[in-house]
């Protein structure tokens, strides 16, 4: 055997656990898209699938988000952070079969949860719907997998640390630190009242905010300058936006709050900490786009950059038009409207899943060595694009038509307020179907190079794209 | 940065201070909060034999919260009413005050959500809607409120084939082969009672009822509607047509509660409520219309060619108590919007026909065929 590179050395080590998680996360990717496009389609004909009390709306929806944050959400974590860690430490990935073990758990827990709520049987938390039932085999079999992540950390050749891997280590600690508090104060020794909406309202707000953010972020400090083979621009910069993430973003997610039966000192408090997200928002910006901009060219040409690069505008975008919508004048109109929905989507979609799709089609031909034929790659980027602004700005519109009207009591509510945004549902209805068709291609991709030869029909598939 | 022992320990720290406030501090500073009487001695204490609040729910209720959380109504439902300054929820009548975290220290599901694409629930038991049209909502909402999102939840009920007194008929407008009836099953009474007892009717050491400005609320409706100000009609017809309006837009004593049936828009529900907007009985004979507004109307109505068969009862709060302007305004009103354009009609007309039918009983009300036979 010739003598291969470290790189290639890592890679091959990183193969079995990134094609485990990652060919996962596309299954909940698609499970997640076909949720979507059910609740979506219920919105638009409320007798739609109505006579099945498994699939009622409020337990598709809540199904179809747990799918995406902890299925796709979780899975794409896994796959993306253990490769990018290994790299930067220049270590094997070790105990893949343990890792790949608790993956399998992990898969199974988030399985019967879902399973659970569709049988009635969900908590009502925020984000932590799923039976308590399945709680413990989540807990566990991520601190297996993290555990052996932080083993890779720990053996790295290089002892400097990188701001890539701050914010990924962050994000894989603090999960369980949340899950723990929450799990603590909704379930061992319950808080009453709306204690316990304070408390799951912070965890479900600071799932998407120190779990999802951070690694999307981390994928991006790597990817760009990897890609552009140069330096992130004022990457000084970058330390003080981690920690300004790590000191704000826990405090600023309360502020959905606002009005509500809790004392108010915790909306105010969330309000001004929003407020104060501009800077690590503008640090992160700065670092990517500064960096990116110097080179368009090759941004634009590289796929996977131009994938991540949609995420870093969307991040910049939507976290700006997150700190307005926290401002109490504003909050008033847009309170419990759909504008939720634009900020979920937002961050899952737009963000942190480009993010991803880009780090994926960066690593897998790394780590296989087979290529994506670049017009898979190329239909799936401009499907997504048009899917997610399409439903951006449905949600967005809608929501603002929403909160309008709502604040005009004089309007009947089910056939003046309600009726008005029905034709936003409708626009979001198409908008998942495209996502739905875009995320089949991606996950297609990703399967026809982990798993080559499934079928003599794909196998000459390939060579006719390698040729 | 480098070591990841001092690395954890930092980000947990900076996560730690979040949770000291929102976790510890929260719970100490609220997270004992008992039920206590509406108004407090001088001295701070509860009266010896005052009524505590709020009061926990019923066995039943409770169970019906269970369901509501299993079906994840909190999807779409909030449950608080927020204060005044932060929202319109007490003037959309959604509450008599704003939400307090003492209200909620009881349940063991608290369900305040953070969506609102149904109305709030905070106080849907103080709505006097009966257990049959809650159990008709549940069932289908679509044949109360045609725009409704709300899903259908047939698997909480028993079609009926052969009803008997307690089955709920579903009143559809839609289904043209004739109403269903159903029968609930134990979850949809569980659940109706716990929406029947979600009430914040109490005040609180902390929270007192907000007086709603109703002036306000109807100056708003007035010129909400463009339609009615911009007709240029004279002075004292638009003044009828405003006042006309108004009564036919509130649900109080002095108003008609038109609305509730006829809709806003004059449009009616089909199969249910005949229009007025281009309605040949309204830009008909004013004279019907008078009869009809004093004393309803029941049986069957044709109306511009199609059928109803329903029951209006005698218009006003309490049934037939409009007066004789106040009967000549609303008439007005119905004949000049939505595009209808009819002469006026003057309280001295209310009065003549009130004189022609002075020995008839009050309430006894009358069918479109004594209507429309001459009268001799």
């Amino acid at each position: 055997m010739s003598v291969d590179s470290p790189d290639k050395v890592i890679d091959r080590s990183a193969k079995l656990v990134f094609s485990f998680f990652l060919s996962s996360a596309g299954l909940w990717l698609l499970t997640a898209a076909l949720l979507a496009y059910v609740a979506a389609a219920k919105l638009t004909d409320p007798f739609f699938l109505s006579t099945y009390e498994f699939l009622t709306y409020g337990k598709i929806k809540v199904a179809q988000a747990n799918a995406f944050v902890y299925g796709w959400g979780g899975n794409a974590i896994f796959a993306v952070s253990i490769w990018i860690l290994a790299r930067l430490s220049q270590a094997e990935v070790r105990g893949s079969v343990f890792i790949v073990f608790a993956g399998v758990i992990w898969n199974l827990a988030i399985t019967f949860g879902l399973l659970g709520i569709m049988d009635g049987h969900m908590s009502g938390h925020e984000m932590l719907e799923m039976p308590t039932e399945v709680w413990p085999a989540m807990l566990i079999s991520y601190l297996i997998i993290t555990f052996l992540v932080l083993v890779i950390h720990r053996s790295r050749q290089v002892r400097e640390t990188i701001a890539p891997q701050w914010f990924i280590l962050a994000a894989l600690l603090w999960f369980p630190a949340l899950f723990l508090i929450a799990w603590n104060g909704l379930e061992i020794n319950p808080a009453r009242g709306t204690l316990q909406t304070v408390l799951s309202m912070w965890y479900g707000q600071s799932l998407v905010w120190l779990w999802l953010t951070p690694v999307a972020l981390g994928a991006a400090y790597y990817l760009i300058p990897a890609i552009l083979g140069r330096t992130i621009d004022k990457y000084y910069l970058a330390i003080f936006g981690f920690w300004c993430i790590a000191a704000l973003a826990p405090w600023s997610v309360v502020h959905h709050l606002e009005g509500g039966p809790v004392p108010m000192w915790i909306p105010a408090i969330g309000t001004v900490m929003s407020i104060a997200m501009v800077f690590p928002i503008a640090v992160a910006s700065t670092n990517f786009h500064a960096t990116a901009f110097m080179d368009i060219g090759k941004v634009w040409d590289s796929l996977p950059l131009r994938f991540v690069i949609f995420g870093t505008l969307s991040y910049t975008v939507s976290s700006y038009i997150g700190v307005v919508f926290s401002l109490p004048a504003v909050a008033k109109i847009t309170q419990f409207t759909i504008i939720n929905e634009f900020h979920f989507n937002q961050r899952v979609y737009g963000f942190f899943s480009m993010i991803i799709f880009g780090a994926v089609y960066f690593a897998l031909p790394r780590i296989t060595g087979k290529e994506i034929p670049k017009a898979a790659k190329s239909f799936h980027f401009w499907t997504s694009t048009l899917g997610v602004l399409m439903l951006l700005l449905a949600y967005l519109i809608g929501g603002l038509t929403h909160g309008v009207l709502a604040g005009q009591p004089s309007l009947p509510w089910a056939s003046s307020v309600i009726q008005s945004i029905q034709p936003y549902f409708l626009i979001t209805k198409f908008a998942f179907i495209i996502l739905a068709f875009s995320q089949f291609v991606f996950v297609v991709n990703v399967w026809r190079v982990i798993f080559p030869n499934p079928f003599a029909f794909f196998a000459a598939d390939d060579k006719e794209a390698s040729a | 940065m480098n070591n990841l022992a001092k690395f954890t320990i930092g980000i947990f720290l900076t996560l730690g201070m979040a949770w000291l406030a929102f976790v510890v501090g929260a719970r100490s500073q609220f997270g004992d909060l008992v039920p206590t009487s509406e108004v407090l001695e001088d001295d701070g204490s509860v009266p010896v034999d005052a009524e505590l609040f709020p009061t926990s729910l019923s066995g039943m209720a409770k169970q019906g919260a269970e369901e509501y959380a299993a079906l994840g109504c909190v999807t779409c439902h909030t449950q608080q009413v927020r204060r005044v300054e932060a929202g319109f929820d007490v003037e959309r009548g959604w509450g008599k005050r704003p939400s307090a975290p003492r209200d909620y220290v009881l349940q063991e599901h608290v369900l305040l959500g953070n969506s609102r694409i149904g109305p709030d629930l905070a106080n849907v038991g103080l709505r006097e809607h009966s257990d049959n049209w809650l159990h008709q909502h549940l069932f289908e909402p679509q044949s109360i409120f045609p725009s409704s999102l709300c899903p259908p939840s047939p698997f909480l009920y028993q079609q009926i084939d052969e009803p008997v007194k307690s089955d709920i008929e579903i009143v559809s407008n839609e289904n043209a082969d004739g109403n269903r009836f159903v029968r609930p099953t134990v979850r949809a009474s569980r659940l109706v009672s716990y929406l029947q007892e979600l009430k914040q009717d109490y005040e609180l050491p902390e929270v007192s009822f907000v007086e709603v400005e109703e002036d306000v609320i109807e100056e708003e409706v007035v010129s909400t509607d463009i339609s009615v100000v911009s007709t240029g009609a004279p002075k004292w017809l638009q003044d009828q047509i405003d006042t006309g309006k108004e009564i036919y837009m509130k649900a109080a004593p002095g108003g008609g509660m038109c609305f509730t049936c006829h809709q806003q828009n004059g449009q009616g529900l089909a199969g249910q409520f005949p229009p007025l907007a281009g309605s040949d009985w309204v830009l008909g004979d004013k004279e019907r219309l008078i009869k009809i507004s004093m004393y309803g109307l029941m049986g069957e109505i044709e109306v511009n060619g199609v059928k109803y068969n329903n029951v209006m009862a005698p218009p006003g709060i309490p049934p037939g108590s409009l007066t004789d302007e106040q009967i000549a305004s609303v008439l007005t009103y119905i004949r000049n919007d939505w595009g209808n354009s009819a002469s006026a009609v003057s309280a001295e007309e209310v009065a003549t026909v009130r004189e022609s039918l002075k020995g008839r009983a009050p309430m006894q009300m009358f069918t479109a065929a004594e209507l429309t036979t001459p009268v001799q």
